[in-house]
C-alpha cells in the first residue's frame, strides 16, 4: 500500500493572504470580513501578505524543503461557487519549498514533495433547499503540505500527524481543529483513490482505516480498485465515491502576473524547532527516554524552554518529572529560578503537590530537603508489615492494602508516593523469597 | 504645468461651463457614441475621462459587455483616484472594444464613430477615448493599452495616445484583459498635456504589487532614431517615408534596422494574452454583479452557463483560444514558446533602443471604413496589431501621434523607447508639436 497526504493548513495572521481584511473573527457574523479583493470583484488586485509567506517560509524549513529563491504564485482554474474569482490563486513549481521530509519517531523519513502558499475558498453551507455563502473565509491564507506516497500503515499515518503537529506547535500553527486533508491511499495492484476533505486528525485515521479495508477486500476477491474519488462520511465512518476519473483534473494553470517574485532569500525567519528531533538528540545525549521526552516537549513551548535551560545542570529524568509537575497543575509559566528549586526539590524523592509549587513560586521554604534514603523506607516498610499481620493476611485479597501502605508511609516521611511504591514492590518480593 | 491645462485655468471657466459641457457632450454623444455614459462627478476642474473598464467608485463600469451591465464599483482605479485628489473633473467613461478586445474599436454593442468621418473606424480598443479627445477642446483620456489599443485609435482619430513603460503606472481598479501587459496610459490633444497628467498618475502603488518605484528618466528628445525594416510596408509606407525626409530635416539621424522574427510577435502576443484573459474573465459568472440571471433555483454550471452566454463573440473567442493554450497537453507547444519569443524580442528591441529610438508607423493600413472593418476575419484583423504589439509586448514606452492627413483622415507613427524612457519619447513628440499643426473637427468645451 502507498498512501500519500496533502494537507491544508490554516496560518494564524491577523488577516487575509492578498487583502486586509481579518482572517479570524467568525464571531462577526457571515460575509462581514469581506473587501473587493477577497470577493473578487472586477478592477480589484491581490497584494501578498508578509507574514503569511513568513509562515510558509518556516514550515518549509522545518519540513527540511528546498526553498525556491523566488517564489511565484499560479491560478488554478475551475467554476465553482465558493471560488470568487473562478480561480485560485496557489503555487506550482515556484513554491515556496520542494523536495523536503519529515521523520517519524520510529526514524523512517517521509518525503515532503511540496509546501505551497494559497487561498481558502469561502465557505458553503447546505440546507435541504438552499445553499449559502459565507466570504468571510475567502482569502484566508492556507499552507498546503504534499507527501510523497511514502506512508505505508495507519501507524505511520498517526505518527506522522503527530510529528507534524509537534513542528507546527513550534511555529505557531495549531492544527488540532483545523486540519483539512486529502488521502490518497493506493494498495499493490490498484488505480489510485483520493478521499477528499478530511477534516480532522480523527477522521483521517478512520478514513484510511476504512479505505484500506474497503481495497484489500476488492483486491481479495480479485476485483478491480478503479481510479476514483472518495468522501469520508464521519457519521457512517465510511467512504462514498464522488466521481471517478480517467486522468487528472485540467485546471489551465497559468501564472499569477498580478503578483511578482519573492525574494524568499531576504527573509529573516527563526531557525525552525523540531520536537522530535530534540527528543532523539536529548534522549540519546542525557541517557532518558525518548518517548517521556516528546511527550513533555512535543506541544509545549514553556516545557521545552525550561528543558533547555535545565539540561546538562540537572538529571534528565528529574528535568522530566519537574515538567509534568508543572503540567499537572497548570504551572507551565513557571520562571527558571524557581524551576531550578523544583528541580532540587524533585532530586530529594520528597512530595510535591500544588501547595509544594505555590510556594516554590511565593520563594518560600518547602521544609527539609534532607534526602531520606532507601534504605529507612525499607525498614519502616518492613516494620509497618510486621507490626500487621493481618495486613499480610489481606494482601493477595484485596490490593487496597498495598495502597493503604504507600500513603501512610509517603505521608511520614514526606515522599512521592509512586517512589514508596517503587520500594515497596521491592521489599514484598525480598520477602515472598 | 504647461499647455491647455494652464491654459484652461487661466481663462477660469465661469459658472455653467460644466453645465454647458456636458449638455453638448450628450448631444454629439448620441452620433458619435464617445462615451457610455457621461457622468460628471465633480466640476472646478480639468476635464477628464476614464475608459470603461477602469473603474469609478458610484459610476457603471461594463468594459462595454453586457455580462456587467449594472455593476457600480465601490471604489475608484487608483490612476482615477489620484487625479480626483489633484481636482480634475470626472466627465464619463469612454466606449471600448469590449474587454478591449478589439483593433477597430467595433466590439461594442454601439461602436464610436471617427469624428473625421463617420463612416470610417475609430480604432480600438480606446475608441472612446480618442474620439472623446478629438472632439473636446480641454480634455485628457485616461485609456489602457494591452497589444495596441492606445496607438490604434490615436492613430486613426488624430491624437497623442501614450503608453508608458508597463509598471509606471497602477492598474488597481482596471477591469484585467492580459494582466502582464495591461497599461494605463493617456489620450490627450498635446504631449505636454499628457507628461503633466502622467506625471499625477504615475507612481509606485501598495494595491498593484506590479507597480515599480523606479521613477522614469529625466530625458530629452534623442536625435537617433530607427525604423524597423520589416515593419515598412502597406499603404502607410510612402506616407511614412516623407515623414522620415521631415525628420531628417529637423536635424535627426534616422537609421534602419531588421528586427528578426518580430512578426512573431503577433502570434506571441495572442496567445499570452488570450491565456491571461480567459482567466481573468473566469469570474464573470452572474454570480455576484453585472448581468443577473433570473433566479438561483439552476444549477451552478448551468447557471454561470446562462450568464456567460452575454459575452460578444470576440470575448467567447479568446476564452475559448485561451483555455485551449492553457490546457497541460499544449501548454509548452503554445504558451511556453509564446513566452520565450516575449523575452527574445524584448532583448532584440532593447539592443536598438540602447542607440537610439525606434520610429515605425502605428498601423499599416490607411484607416478603413466601417464596413470594410467588418468584412476582414478576425486573424486579418489581429495582423493589424504588427506594429503596435512589438512595444506592448516587451513593456516599452511609446507614443502614437498624427504625422499628416490623408483624404482628410489622420496617420499616425510612434514613438518606441527603452524601459522608463517615458520622458524621451513624449519630449520627442513635444519638438514635433513645434513644427507639425494638429487638426481637429470639433472643439468641444471651447473657451
Amino acid at each position: 500500500m502507498k498512501v500519500g497526504l496533502e494537507i491544508h493548513v490554516s496560518l494564524p495572521t491577523r488577516t487575509k493572504l492578498f487583502c486586509s481584511c481579518k482572517a479570524r473573527g467568525d464571531e462577526d457574523g457571515p460575509n462581514s470580513n469581506v473587501c473587493p479583493i477577497c470577493m473578487g470583484f472586477p478592477g480589484s488586485k491581490p497584494a501578498l501578505n508578509g507574514k503569511a509567506l513568513e509562515y510558509a517560509v518556516m514550515i518549509a524549513a522545518a519540513l527540511d524543503c528546498k526553498l525556491s529563491k523566488l517564489t511565484s504564485f499560479v491560478r488554478k482554474v475551475y467554476f465553482y461557487p465558493d471560488l470568487p474569482k473562478s480561480y485560485q490563486i496557489t503555487q506550482l513549481s515556484d513554491a515556496v519549498g520542494k523536495s523536503g521530509k519529515l521523520e517519524l519517531s520510529t526514524g523512517k523519513a517521509i518525503g515532503i514533495t511540496r509546501i505551497q502558499l494559497e487561498e481558502d475558498p469561502a465557505k458553503i453551507i447546505r440546507g435541504d433547499e438552499y445553499t449559502l455563502l459565507d466570504f468571510n473565509r475567502s482569502g484566508r491564507p492556507l499552507v498546503e503540505i504534499v507527501t510523497d506516497p511514502d506512508i505505508r500503515s495507519e501507524d505511520e499515518l498517526r505518527d506522522f500527524v503527530a510529528e507534524l503537529r509537534g513542528i507546527l506547535y513550534h511555529i505557531g500553527v495549531d492544527i488540532n481543529e483545523e486540519l483539512k486533508a486529502d488521502l490518497n491511499v493506493s494498495v499493490d495492484g490498484g488505480e489510485r483513490v483520493e478521499v477528499k476533505n478530511v477534516t480532522g486528525i480523527k477522521a483521517l485515521s478512520d478514513a484510511l482505516k476504512y479505505e484500506l479495508g474497503r481495497q484489500n477486500a476488492l483486491a481479495g476477491k480479485g476485483q478491480e480498485i478503479k481510479r476514483e474519488t472518495r468522501s469520508f462520511d464521519e457519521a457512517s465512518m465510511k467512504t462514498i465515491s464522488s466521481r471517478e476519473k480517467e486522468s487528472d483534473e485540467e485546471y489551465g494553470y497559468i501564472y499569477e502576473t498580478d503578483l511578482t517574485d519573492y525574494d524568499i532569500s531576504r527573509l529573516h525567519v527563526p531557525k525552525p524547532v523540531i520536537p522530535g528531533r530534540i527528543a532523539k538528540e536529548y534522549a540519546k545525549r542525557y541517557k532518558a527516554s525518548e518517548k517521556a521526552i516528546r511527550e513533555q516537549i512535543m506541544l509545549s513551548r514553556e516545557a521545552l524552554a525550561l528543558m533547555d535551560k535545565a539540561k546538562g545542570r540537572h538529571e534528565m529524568n528529574e528535568i522530566i518529572k519537574g515538567i509534568e509537575l508543572l503540567k499537572r497543575y497548570g504551572r507551565l509559566q513557571m520562571g527558571y529560578a524557581s524551576f531550578e528549586k523544583l528541580l532540587e526539590a524533585v532530586s530529594t524523592g520528597m512530595l510535591i503537590d500544588e501547595k509544594t509549587i505555590g510556594k516554590i513560586e511565593k520563594g518560600e521554604s518547602v521544609g527539609s530537603f534532607k534526602r531520606i534514603s532507601d534504605a529507612e523506607i525499607d525498614d519502616s516498610i518492613r516494620k509497618m508489615i510486621m507490626d500487621n499481620e493481618k495486613l499480610l493476611k489481606e494482601y493477595g485479597k484485596n490490593n487496597k492494602v498495598f495502597n493503604f501502605i504507600v500513603g501512610k508511609i509517603s505521608k511520614e516521611y514526606g515522599v512521592d508516593p509512586r517512589h514508596v511504591s517503587d520500594r515497596l514492590k521491592a521489599v514484598l518480593d525480598e520477602i515472598a523469597k | 504645468m504647461s499647455g491647455s491645462i494652464e491654459e484652461f485655468h487661466s481663462k477660469k471657466a465661469g459658472d455653467g461651463y460644466y453645465e454647458r459641457l456636458e449638455a453638448e457632450l450628450k448631444k454629439l454623444n448620441a452620433e458619435l457614441h464617445a462615451f457610455n455614459n457621461i457622468t460628471l462627478l465633480n466640476t472646478g476642474g480639468y476635464p477628464f475621462s476614464a475608459k470603461d473598464n477602469l473603474c469609478v467608485e458610484g459610476v457603471e463600469t461594463t468594459a462595454s459587455s453586457r455580462i456587467l451591465k449594472g455593476y457600480v464599483p465601490p471604489f475608484n482605479a487608483t490612476a482615477v483616484e489620484r487625479l480626483l485628489k489633484r481636482k480634475f473633473t470626472f466627465i464619463g467613461k469612454t466606449n471600448m472594444d469590449e474587454f478591449g478586445f478589439g483593433t477597430f474599436g467595433l466590439n461594442s454593442d454601439e461602436p464610436a464613430r471617427n469624428p473625421f468621418n463617420r463612416e470610417y473606424v475609430t480604432g480600438g480598443s480606446s475608441s472612446g477615448a480618442a474620439v472623446a479627445t478629438s472632439v473636446m477642446k480641454y480634455h485628457v483620456a485616461l485609456a489602457v493599452s494591452t497589444g495596441g489599443s492606445i496607438s490604434a485609435p490615436s492613430s486613426f482619430c488624430g491624437v497623442v495616445g501614450f503608453t508608458p513603460t508597463y509598471g509606471l503606472v497602477s492598474r488597481y481598479g482596471l477591469l484585467d484583459y492580459g494582466n502582464s501587459l495591461d497599461k494605463i496610459g493617456i489620450i490627450s490633444r498635446s504631449a505636454s498635456d499628457t507628461a503633466n497628467v502622467f506625471d499625477l498618475i504615475r507612481g509606485p502603488d501598495d494595491k498593484d504589487s506590479t507597480s515599480v518605484s523606479e521613477a522614469p528618466k529625466k530625458e530629452k528628445a534623442k536625435k537617433n532614431l530607427f525604423v524597423i525594416k520589416e515593419l515598412l510596408k502597406g499603404e502607410t509606407q510612402s506616407y511614412f517615408e516623407r515623414f522620415c525626409d521631415k525628420l531628417r530635416g529637423l536635424g535627426y539621424a534616422i537609421g534602419e534596422v531588421s528586427v528578426p522574427d518580430i512578426e512573431k510577435a503577433v502570434q506571441a502576443y495572442y496567445i499570452i494574452s488570450m491565456a491571461e484573459a480567459s482567466t481573468n474573465l473566469a469570474k464573470y459568472t452572474g454570480f455576484k454583479y453585472g448581468y443577473k440571471n433570473s433566479g438561483f433555483e439552476k444549477g451552478y454550471n448551468e447557471f454561470f452557463t446562462e450568464a456567460r452566454s452575454n459575452f460578444g463573440v470576440e470575448a467567447k473567442r479568446r476564452i475559448v483560444l485561451g483555455t485551449f493554450v492553457r490546457s497541460s497537453s499544449v501548454r509548452s507547444k503554445y504558451y511556453d514558446k509564446a513566452m520565450k519569443v516575449r523575452a527574445l524580442l524584448t532583448s532584440r528591441l532593447s539592443k536598438t533602443l540602447e542607440k537610439g529610438n525606434i520610429i515605425i508607423p502605428a498601423m499599416p493600413i490607411l484607416t478603413p471604413k466601417i464596413e470594410e472593418a467588418r468584412q476582414m476575419d478576425s486573424v486579418s484583423v489581429y495582423k493589424m496589431d504588427i506594429s503596435t504589439i512589438p512595444p506592448n509586448l516587451c513593456g516599452l514606452p511609446h507614443v502614437c501621434f498624427p504625422y499628416d492627413y490623408a483624404g482628410g483622415m489622420p496617420i499616425g507613427a510612434q514613438i518606441i523607447g527603452s524601459h522608463f524612457s517615458d520622458n524621451g519619447v513624449l519630449e520627442f513628440v513635444q519638438e514635433w508639436e513645434k513644427t507639425f499643426k494638429y487638426k481637429f473637427k470639433y472643439d468641444v468645451g471651447a473657451l
